[in-house]
């Protein structure tokens, strides 16, 4: 299977020891792991104010990781965290293709700056021979 | 309120208000397109997600903010990504 790289973003309850949190997180990298696919990113961004009320819920623990994979792991990942009470909730999306386009875009952009820069260049120092 | 300030500023900066043609206002702002755009749209950056929802927590059409037809669907996703994680609000008062 082709690779692919997810993002995935859960929600803690905040009423949850810090410590447990950190367990659950590394609960989380092991299913990845065990999987088969490796965890690119683990980024604990901690806690938030929720735009609006989960659960009864004004605050949350954030954490992102990112996955490098072939979508397997994603399907148990995501049956695990529904199951957990900790996890308010979660999101995944896949990335790769995305920024595939993007760094395509980009490269377009800076081809297109060269070429017109060069064409700049040219241009002055046609002028300028023909001043002198 | 610093919610209602920045609003203001964005305000300012789409030129939104009223513009008046004879004596009539004129219904909506002229398109007038963002200049900057990126290339990714990320969906966890709500500070640059916040320059395209008004104070009531809509989405900005895209008569107003100007933006592609492309980028404006890339954005209402990364937007509505963002609400599910309560990042942003569906509703704002």
């Amino acid at each position: 299977m082709a690779n692919r790289t997810y993002e995935v973003m859960y929600i803690i309850d905040p009423d949850i020891p810090q410590e447990t949190i950190g367990k659950l997180n590394e609960a989380v990298g092991k299913v990845i792991e065990k999987e088969g696919a490796t965890v690119v990113r683990m980024d604990d961004v901690g806690r938030k104010r929720l735009a609006y009320p989960i659960q009864k819920k004004n605050e949350g623990y954030y954490v992102l990781f990112e996955i490098d994979g072939s979508g397997k792991e994603i399907a148990e990942l995501e049956r695990r965290m529904r199951v957990n009470d900790m996890i308010l909730r979660y999101i995944t999306v896949r990335v790769d293709e995305d920024r595939k386009t993007a760094d395509k875009l980009r490269a377009k952009r800076e081809t297109k700056a060269t070429k017109r820069a060069k064409f700049r260049e040219s241009g002055e120092t046609a002028e300028a021979s023909a001043e002198a | 309120m610093a919610e209602k300030e920045m609003e203001n500023l964005n305000a300012g900066k789409l030129n939104v208000g009223e513009d008046v043609i004879g004596d009539r206002p004129r219904r909506y702002q002229r398109r007038r397109p963002r200049n900057v755009m990126p290339d990714y749209v990320d969906w966890k950056d709500v500070d640059f997600l916040r320059n395209f929802i008004p104070e009531r927590g809509k989405i900005m059409p895209r008569r107003i903010s100007g933006i592609s037809a492309k980028d404006q669907r890339r954005l209402a996703k990364a937007i509505k990504r963002a609400r599910t994680m309560a990042m942003l609000p569906f509703v704002a008062d």
